[in-house]
């Protein structure tokens, strides 16, 4: 049953990329000019000068002067073989590209999701149950703050203190020496001591929003009929609450894991952007920015896919806790 | 060799020294002197030698090293410079700190274009033959030869290369190529099929580095004449074809990749470690032991050891990083009028200190009306001088000045300084005064009487007379606040304009692309000097916003575009011929004709002189000089010779 269920989801999927490739593909190419155009602009912006036949011969060595299907065509046929091109910006291999940031993504974003559940879990249980009490207020407060407080404000702030008040250097995740250092002991040792600053600057929010939903799911449930009539039973308040309410109203928890695959890519640009994290993010917004089509595509191809696999083990995870959930 | 360097001084340097620059700094070039051998390196580099694992000094840098008198004191090695790059597509901030080792290279002043690594160089009276002699016993940072093959590759097999890239136009004269021989293997002959004055300065910019870029030994394996099994290469490092291998391998003068391998043979001070590729965080660069350049004292530069450039995301985290004392030099990107105050502030936490940025001349911001647009009616009012006039007497230049530009200002229209040799006095100040009455009178006399409802003018067809000024506000921050004194301005005499601010790809594409704009604003930073593209006076580049299908019937030779009137296309012809003389005379002769024309026909409206900007130097850092020359042809700040840079005790 869950086998097929999970065939089905695959299968649908394969049209659904289709199309989102289209759609990828054609966004990229929709603000006008192309990879060449923007290169030049930046070069100009920059006071330096251009050869127009040069950039006359790269436009047609990357085929951008050709129509929209046939570069589709083109892209479409090899990325479906394994082969996304090669960037123009870099003239390396779009995979080695993204699979070099990738890593750090990964980290970052496990790291983040854990320090986000650890904290959120924990304070909302508390929050709900002891509806208005001083901690309640207190925490609802911090919470309404990190909801409304953008992340990459946060970290400029942040940054800024450092910089004038301390001296420090808030940004990225290594220090000088182990930047581009082989993977080491040491270089885990540093990374943990960096990776805690953007960690908590890309949880707060998440953490905030996460609270505020548990609270007020908590909250449903624990009036119910059934938490009473537990209760009436003699159950102990700590095991009545983790065992049934609380199952019900992580619901939401669980149904995040779906966004948090393409949050991999996609999330906290604009802050990996300000801390200048290696991360997957600010090259994906480079390639928007310059319209290094390959790169982009490949990108985008990649978050559709991440959506759709993090879809699919949101929802068998949701079954396999609630088992009112069944598959069809 | 004395006697030929002294000659070719006579011929294009004491005279162009004069011409260039106008304003001389003080003189600290001393021209190498042959027979001067190095003896001193950097500690790092002793030890190596003392271990077996390098060739002494003296052998490294061959028997002929350039010798370079250093601006104030002889240096001592070791310590890292640090500079900023900003994201993506900053690879020529690397070239502007490492400098473009071309045959030849501009002077510190930016006045005479003297040898590099040619040892000295000829060029015939009629300035078609240009001999260049290398330096014997010279080397590649990997400690192979460099001798006239490498030059011989380089132009035979890549520049006069159809299937590499097309033939740059500043290697052919009249559509002729150049052909290139070899006399021995220290030295190379270029001929030309006409008279070419201004090659050595091309060869001196970041564009003209072609000849030397390559080394035969390395790059000559990925192209298919020289390697039988490119396919397997080709394959191997996941390339599309050898063009993309060899530009993946060797890069080319202005893509990343020419920073991104490390194993890549160069002529730099500093050769690369950590590359400039797509996931880095920072480029780092260390000395070349076999650089060829010494200090009088004969010690082997450069001072510095490492190059260490973080790249930051933007603009405002390069500035962070200013502040934080992170950075020991910074001026590309940083020297907009608003960074200035924070900048200052910062002065003692960061421990730097400003120095100052010069254009060679010219205007920050000239606007240009499309004298091709493709709107008839507004074409038909734009190629009125009188409307031109109108427009540029109607504009208070002094209270834009005072508003905008914090006073820091002059009005102008566009050109050279008065203290320059090519300062031209009507193509700079012409119409300069704000006189609204009298722009009235043109416009009325234009025939443009009819008012609209908002008492607007109309135009002949009854259609109201309003066009969109494109304009990037990113690019320049005083552009947009400069155009709404402007428009209201203009109002006052009846002219209605519409600012029109946009992203810098669309501007690029709407303006020198599809020749869809009513008018532009663009800067125009130039003294017309060999080398610069004097885009405002001739419809020569992209730049030129006036004109565009011009530029493109120019560049094609009148295939594309559209045949520009009579007196566009003189200049175009006296501008050709100005490239080919080779006396600094005839040639400035020749450009003030053109300007002459340029000043009569009044096609462009300046605003304010470009004033010189500033950058950060930190403090301990020696051998700077106080205020330099800000150009792409130059380019800042490479030519004041970064390699004799040196940390103070």
């Amino acid at each position: 049953m869950l086998f097929l269920y999970i065939l089905r989801r695959i299968a649908w999927s394969i049209p659904l990329l289709f199309a989102v490739s289209i759609i990828a593909f054609a966004l990229i190419s929709a603000p006008p000019g192309d990879y060449i155009t923007s290169f030049a602009a930046t070069l100009s912006e920059s006071g330096d000068v251009v050869d127009q036949a040069r950039l006359d011969a790269m436009r047609e060595r990357y085929g951008l002067d050709q129509p929209f299907l046939v570069q589709y065509w083109h892209w479409i046929s090899n990325a479906v073989q394994g082969d996304f091109g090669i960037s123009f910006e870099w003239q390396q291999p779009v995979s080695t590209l993204i699979w070099e940031r990738m890593s750090l993504s990964v980290t970052l974003a496990l790291a983040t999701l854990m320090f986000t559940w650890a904290l959120a879990l924990p304070i909302g249980i508390y929050s709900a149950v002891r509806k208005y009490s001083i901690g309640d207020y207190v925490v609802t407060a911090i919470g309404f703050l990190g909801l409304a407080t953008p992340n990459f404000l946060f970290a400029l702030v942040l940054m800024y203190i450092a910089v004038v008040y301390f001296g420090a250097d808030v940004s990225g995740l290594f220090s000088d020496e182990y930047q581009d250092a082989p993977w080491s002991w040491a270089k885990l040792v540093d990374l943990a001591k960096h990776i805690w600053i953007p960690v908590i600057i890309l949880g707060t929010s998440a953490t905030a929003s996460l609270v505020r939903i548990m609270r007020a799911n908590l909250l449903d449930e624990l009036h119910r009929p059934y938490v009473t009539t537990a209760r009436a039973k003699g159950l102990s308040e700590w095991r009545l609450i983790m065992k049934y309410p609380v199952r019900i109203a992580i619901n939401p928890f669980v149904s995040t894991i779906g966004w948090a695959f393409p949050q991999l890519i996609s999330g906290a640009v604009i802050t990996a952007v300000v801390l200048s994290l290696p991360t997957a993010g600010p090259l994906m917004l480079q390639a928007l920015l310059a319209q290094d089509m390959y790169l982009a595509g490949a990108f985008i191809l990649l978050l559709c896919c991440l959506s759709i696999i993090g879809m699919l083990v949101s929802d068998i995870l949701l079954a396999v806790i609630d088992p009112r959930i069944r598959f069809r | 060799m004395k006697r030929i360097i002294d000659r070719v001084r006579m011929r294009s340097g004491r005279v162009m020294a004069g011409l260039m620059f106008g304003v001389a700094i003080t003189p600290l070039m001393a021209l190498s002197d042959a027979g001067q051998g190095a003896t001193g390196e950097a500690p790092a580099l002793a030890e190596k030698v003392a271990a077996g694992e390098l060739p002494p000094v003296s052998e490294r840098v061959g028997s002929e090293p350039a010798v370079i008198q250093p601006l104030d004191s002889i240096g001592t090695y070791g310590g890292e410079l640090r500079t900023g790059l900003r994201g993506s597509s900053d690879h020529n901030g690397i070239l502007r700190v490492v400098g473009p080792q071309g045959l030849v290279r501009w002077d510190p002043q930016y006045t005479e274009v003297v040898p590099n690594v040619a040892e000295s160089f000829e060029v015939d009276d009629e300035g078609k033959v240009f001999t260049f002699h290398l330096r014997e016993g010279m080397k590649w940072s990997d400690g192979t030869p460099f001798t006239a093959d490498d030059v011989m590759f380089n132009v035979t097999d890549l520049i006069l290369n159809d299937e590499f890239a097309p033939i740059p136009a500043r290697y052919t004269t009249g559509g002729e190529p150049l052909k290139a021989e070899k006399l021995d293997s220290y030295t190379v002959r270029f001929t030309f099929a006409q008279p070419y004055g201004d090659f050595l300065a091309e060869l001196a910019a970041p564009l003209g580095q072609n000849p030397v870029l390559y080394s035969k030994h390395y790059c000559s394996r990925f192209m298919p004449k020289y390697n039988d099994n490119i396919e397997e290469l080709i394959a191997a490092e996941n390339a599309a074809d050898w063009q993309n291998l060899f530009l993946q391998k060797c890069g080319d003068l202005e893509i990343p990749a020419r920073w991104g391998n490390p194993e890549r043979p160069t002529l730099d001070p500093w050769v690369i470690i950590e590359p400039y590729t797509g996931g880095a965080t920072r480029v780092v660069m260390e000395r070349n032991p076999y650089f060829w350049q010494i200090d009088t004292d004969g010690n082997q530069l450069p001072y510095i050891d490492k190059l260490v450039m973080p790249i930051g995301a933007d603009t405002e985290s390069l500035i962070l990083a200013i502040i934080g004392g992170r950075i020991d030099f910074g001026l590309r990107h940083i020297d907009a009028p608003n960074n200035r105050p924070v900048l200052a502030e910062n002065r003692e936490p960061g421990g730097y200190q400003f120095f100052e940025a010069a254009p060679p001349g010219g205007s920050n911001m000239v606007i240009n009306l499309n004298l091709t647009s493709k709107n008839s009616e507004l074409k038909k009012v734009f190629n009125e001088r009188d409307f031109r006039v109108a427009l540029s007497i109607g504009m208070d230049r002094q209270a834009i000045i005072d508003t905008v530009m914090l006073g820091d200002g002059e009005p102008w229209q566009h050109g050279p300084f008065e203290t320059h040799p090519y300062f031209d006095e009507r193509t700079s100040t012409q119409f300069l005064e704000h006189d609204p009455e009298r722009a009235n009178a043109l416009l009325d006399g234009l025939g443009l009487v009819e008012r609209g409802a908002n008492g607007m003018r109309l135009l002949p067809n009854g259609a109201p007379l309003k066009f969109r000024v494109d304009v990037i506000p990113t690019f320049d921050p005083t552009w947009v606040d400069a155009l709404q004194l402007i428009e209201q301005q203009w109002a006052e005499i009846g002219v209605d304009m519409d600012i029109n601010p946009m992203e810098r790809t669309f501007f690029y594409q709407r303006t020198s692309e599809s020749n869809e704009h009513d008018a532009a604003v663009w800067n125009g930073r130039q003294s017309w000097v060999s080398g610069q593209l004097p885009h405002q006076l001739v419809p020569v580049s992209h730049d030129s916003r006036y004109g565009i299908p011009w530029v493109n019937w120019y560049e094609s030779g009148g295939e594309r575009g559209e045949e520009p009137p009579v007196s566009v296309k003189k200049r175009l012809e006296l501008y050709d011929k100005a490239r080919g003389i080779a006396d600094p005379a005839g040639r400035r002769a020749t450009m003030l004709e053109i300007a002459s024309i340029a000043a009569d026909e009044f096609e462009v409206i300046g605003v304010s002189k470009a004033l010189p900007t500033y950058g950060i130097i930190k403090n301990g850092l020696r051998n700077v000089p106080e205020s330099m020359p800000s150009s792409w042809s130059y380019p800042t700040p490479s030519p004041t010779l970064l390699q004799t840079w040196y940390w103070a005790e």
